[in-house]
């Protein structure tokens, strides 16, 4: 066969090609994403400059997210206890499952607005983002893997390799970069579209439970539950009983100070009417019984929080203007929206249908 | 060949390409200091996995030792002192490489070695770090965030633990439980530069320093606190020069 001298030409033009791909290092481009802040939020607490958002890394998040082989049997991601539809907590389950029928020790919450929070788990005891799967992931009742396994398995994967490559520029796989490319997926699960943020913009306007609930929990449950993440972020003794199997001391277990003893991160109220079981260990299964506990059936201690030295008085009445106002804290487009959804689960590409409309 | 322009079009193009490839140029170091770690149990040399005793009269058997050693700083004789980069080394018992470490240094006379024992606070509470401080080496608690400074694990006759077992993994980083150490060594006094720097660090100073510590009583130390502070206050002592080359 004759070699013409356009063969030539185009061999050594695709070599020439060869030179500037194999050297595309210099050239990693990842698309950002711009990290909104809605308006009148304060500022993230999460260093976006240490882990800057792209479409790359936050796809590289979501798969991760997603994926079975971080745990030691491959049964379980961290999408298995963190369910879209309840807002990322495990769904009517008090205590989650894990590795070889084994309870976790406290009530998965649900996941959103994480830019914002700066200590994680019920307790607080971990104080970055980036390493809050590691916990999950290695505990004996959760994903029981070892961080090593994990980043062998993710290696043998040619997709993992150029997914890591795109989301970060080259293929390695380690820790860090899990934990970074999970952070980005997290990130972004904002909550922001409920109908108390329609009626904070003006684009709604709540119905008269509604807005006589909203005047109550100002008065009653605002300065812990505070807007707009609905949570101070402290840690706070509400009266609840110790559980004597679970035995758990809550944020003394991090600090060795008594005065920590029995206390738990305040919890959002975003999306509360999708996120139950209640409480660090899914005792309450209703709102109801949540309101039954701060009125009657709290345990007064040595460490309960002052402003409950009386309990909290609640009507019957209040209890229902509560509860109509706790129901426009649900974000129906965040349960439904696509961009979170599990791979292959069943979610239809109409736009996420809003209940409050 | 009839296109020798194209050609050399071509190749330049070929070339660049592949330039982009190379490394910047390697600045060469200024002089290398090693610093050649040793763990013994009062006088003799540590053998993981074999019975000894220690200053207390204990009958143990050690089978895991190992801390990290970061934030040196180094003092010639007329009392200038530099800090090289932060680096960070996981001085394991278990893997004999890594207590071999190798800083670059400026060529002068050292009369004196500090360093941390342990983990500084900024990288306590700054994500997931890599390399030494990765958390897959199995000295970082996931549960409550925060670096493992120093770790011993193994067996006592009077351990009451399951096995005989004692577990010592001593961290914290906050005010008041703050395990990381700074050490001093003087380096005695030699006339010729200091190449190589061999450090003795005496697993006994654990149980009997500042503070006494019966493996019966407590052969468990998974947490910062008191105890953890203790260890800290114990091991702070256990190092010392053993030569100069």
């Amino acid at each position: 066969m004759r070699i013409t001298k356009n063969t030539w030409v185009l061999l050594l033009i695709l070599l020439a090609g060869a030179g500037w791909v194999a050297g595309d290092s210099a050239y990693f481009r990842p698309k950002p994403i711009a990290f909104k802040v809605p308006k009148g939020w304060p500022r993230p607490v999460y260093d976006f400059s240490k882990n800057p958002l792209t479409e790359e890394g936050f796809a590289l998040g979501k798969k991760l997210f997603y994926d079975g082989r971080l745990s030691k049997d491959g049964s379980f991601s961290c999408g298995t206890c963190h369910q879209q539809f309840g807002a990322f907590n495990t769904y009517d389950h008090s205590l989650s499952h894990g590795f070889n029928n084994a309870f976790t020790t406290r009530n998965a919450p649900g996941l959103f607005n994480l830019a914002w929070q700066k200590d994680f788990m019920w307790d607080g005891g971990i104080n970055h983002l980036d390493l809050q799967p590691l916990a999950p992931i290695t505990a004996e009742n959760e994903m029981a893997e070892t961080l090593e396994n994990v980043i062998t398995k993710l290696k043998a994967d040619k997709e993992y390799r150029k997914l890591f490559k795109a989301a970060f520029g080259d293929e390695t796989i380690n820790t860090q970069r899990i934990g970074k490319a999970l952070s980005q997926f997290m990130l972004q699960l904002v909550s922001s579209n409920s109908k108390y943020d329609k009626v904070k913009r003006g684009e709604a306007s709540f119905i008269l439970p509604e807005q006589l609930g909203y005047q109550i929990f100002l008065q009653k449950c605002a300065s812990c539950h505070t807007e707009p993440l609905f949570t101070d972020y402290s840690y706070r003794n509400i009266g609840l009983k110790m559980d004597d199997v679970l035995k758990d001391p809550g944020r003394m277990r991090i600090t060795n100070r008594s005065e920590d003893s029995l206390k738990f991160k305040v919890p959002s109220l975003r999306n509360v009417a999708m996120t139950f079981p209640y409480g660090h260990d899914g005792r309450f299964f209703s709102l109801m019984s949540v309101f039954e506990h701060y009125r009657k059936n709290m345990v007064v201690s040595a460490t309960t929080d002052p402003l409950f030295r009386n309990k909290l008085a609640l009507s019957n009445y209040e209890i229902g203007q509560l509860t109509a106002f706790l129901y426009t804290l649900t974000d129906s487009s965040f349960l439904k929206d696509p961009r979170f959804a599990a791979p292959g689960a069943n979610n239809n590409t109409k736009p996420p249908i809003d209940i409050h409309r | 060949m009839k296109y020798p322009v194209y050609t050399l079009v071509l190749l330049t193009l070929i070339l660049t390409g592949l330039n982009f490839r190379q490394p910047g140029p390697i600045t060469a170091p200024a002089g290398k200091l090693r610093l050649v770690f040793h763990h013994q149990v009062g006088k003799d040399p540590l053998a993981l996995g074999t019975l000894c005793r220690n200053g207390l009269g204990d009958r143990i058997t050690i089978e895991r030792f190992k801390y990290y050693v970061s934030h040196f700083t180094f003092t010639d004789s007329k009392g200038r002192q530099w800090k090289p980069d932060p680096q960070y080394f996981l001085i394991d018992e278990e893997i004999p490489d890594s207590k071999i470490i190798t800083i670059q240094v400026q060529d002068i006379d050292i009369r004196q070695i500090g360093f941390l024992l342990g983990v500084d606070s900024a990288k306590n509470v700054s994500g997931i770090q890599t390399g030494a401080l990765d958390p897959l080496k199995g000295m970082f608690w996931t549960w409550n965030s925060g670096y493992i400074m120093a770790k011993m694990e193994g067996t006592a006759e009077r351990s009451p633990s399951p096995g005989h077992r004692f577990t010592y993994h001593i961290g914290g980083f906050r005010f008041g439980m703050n395990t990381a150490r700074e050490i001093r060594l003087t380096i005695p006094q030699t006339s010729q530069p200091v190449r190589e720097v061999h450090i003795a660090a005496d697993i006994d100073r654990w149980f009997n320093g500042s503070w006494q510590i019966d493996l019966a009583e407590t052969p468990v130390c998974h947490s910062p606190g008191v105890l953890a502070m203790r260890f800290a206050d114990n091991y702070q002592n256990m190092f010392s020069i053993q030569s100069v080359h």
